[in-house]
């Protein structure tokens, strides 16, 4: 599975989305479930599917997928994008 | 950071501070003995007290301290309030935290209104429930301490004081030991500055369908709370390496950890609540507490739970 595909389970779950609400480009404005809550699940998920810690600075910057992404490829992980 | 705590009266103290006009709330199990020790008025729990009313003495388990939080933060908020636990266990007579039912659900409510500005251990009242109650009173203050140690948003800080709470309840016996109403009372004061996780997410959301349907089987948080810890905490040692790595870098034997949350465990409270925790784990998974747990909780892990994998 590609890290793309693997964030994007991840996603789902960490917001209880169903499949067809996901895109890459969605905000956290447009995701209900995208709350304090969900940021702690996020940051909860993202150690232990791709092992990187974020610290709740950085968990609480996260406004877009894109940022997600973009956080992680700064930790390594490789999205195929190169 | 220091957590806010109620100041600590024996029951002599009480008695002797001048504490203005009092009314008592006590739960009809302790009720005899409370009207037998304390020269105030009782009214029924949740019952208006008047005015001029300078002090709230709430005598009970859980529930009841936290209608009597919810009742000075929200109706009466110049009120001194006195909680006095007649079990060990939810730890409400030490915690700014309130659960409340509202339309069925479980509510929390966290601030420093609702933090008792006393609490008074009062041990021998703890002679007055069963020793069922005792045990999965057990359970509960477990449920604190582990959920409390393994949440994300659990500092060094908290995770050195609860590992030193957690060292202190492996010694206790599951069951009756005054000892349980200190190491309770600090297990949930010390993880209101963290979160619980799952077992509560699961208690939250399970309590009132199993009371629909099972009347008679006595199902309350407590009892929830001990059935579904050492599921739970299986499950959350299988998904994340850093909930054992952190146990044992604060000195905790994972072993000694699940044994513990095995002792606890009841067989036959998990069958009769299993099929329920099938048809409402969709909202297991939306619970505030579920979505701050040690690990991250997926919907196929309920499959964890139907195959008692715990168990293998």
């Amino acid at each position: 599975m590609s890290n793309r595909d693997r964030l994007r389970e991840l996603l789902l779950d960490v917001f209880l989305l169903d499949p067809g609400q996901f895109r890459f480009d969605l905000t956290r404005d447009e995701v209900d479930s995208w709350d304090s809550l969900g940021t702690v699940s996020l940051a909860v998920g993202i150690q232990e599917v791709f092992g990187h810690h974020l610290s709740p600075q950085e968990a609480t910057r996260l406004a877009s997928v894109e940022d997600i992404m973009a956080a992680l490829r700064a930790k390594g992980v490789d999205f195929g994008d190169a | 950071m220091e957590t806010p705590r109620p100041d600590v009266w024996s029951l002599s103290r009480l008695l002797a501070e001048d504490l203005g006009p009092t009314v008592v709330w006590a739960s009809p199990s302790v009720r005899s003995r409370t009207q037998a020790a304390l020269p105030f008025p009782h009214h029924d729990p949740g019952e208006g007290i008047g005015g001029d009313t300078q002090t709230l003495i709430a005598v009970g388990g859980g529930t009841l301290l936290d209608l009597a939080k919810r009742y000075r933060a929200e109706s009466a908020p110049g009120l001194r309030l006195v909680a006095v636990a007649s079990i060990w266990g939810s730890g409400a007579e030490a915690s700014p935290i309130a659960v409340m039912n509202e339309e069925g659900r479980k509510v929390i409510r966290m601030g420093s209104a609702y933090l008792p500005d006393v609490r008074v251990p009062w041990t021998a009242l703890a002679d007055s429930v069963s020793r069922e109650a005792a045990e999965a009173a057990c359970g509960d203050a477990w449920s604190h301490a582990l959920e409390g140690f393994l949440s994300p948003l659990a500092d060094a800080a908290v995770q050195e004081e609860l590992a030193s709470v957690i060292s202190e309840m492996l010694a206790l016996p599951i069951g009756r030991d005054d000892r349980w109403f200190e190491a309770s009372a600090s297990a949930c004061r010390l993880q209101s500055r963290a979160s619980v996780g799952l077992v509560h997410g699961i208690a939250h959301t399970l309590e009132g369908p199993l009371r629909a349907v099972q009347p008679d089987f006595g199902w309350g948080h407590a009892r929830l709370c001990s059935t579904f810890l050492w599921p739970v905490l299986s499950l959350d040692l299988s998904l994340s390496a850093g909930a054992a790595s952190r146990l044992e870098a604060s000195g905790l034997e994972v072993a000694a950890i699940l044994d513990a949350a095995r002792r606890v465990y009841l067989e036959e409270a998990y069958e009769r609540a299993i099929p329920l925790l099938e048809v409402h784990w969709p909202a297991v998974l939306r619970d505030p507490s579920t979505r701050t747990n040690g690990a991250l909780v997926r919907a196929p892990q309920i499959e964890h739970f139907r195959r008692r994998a715990f168990a293998a």
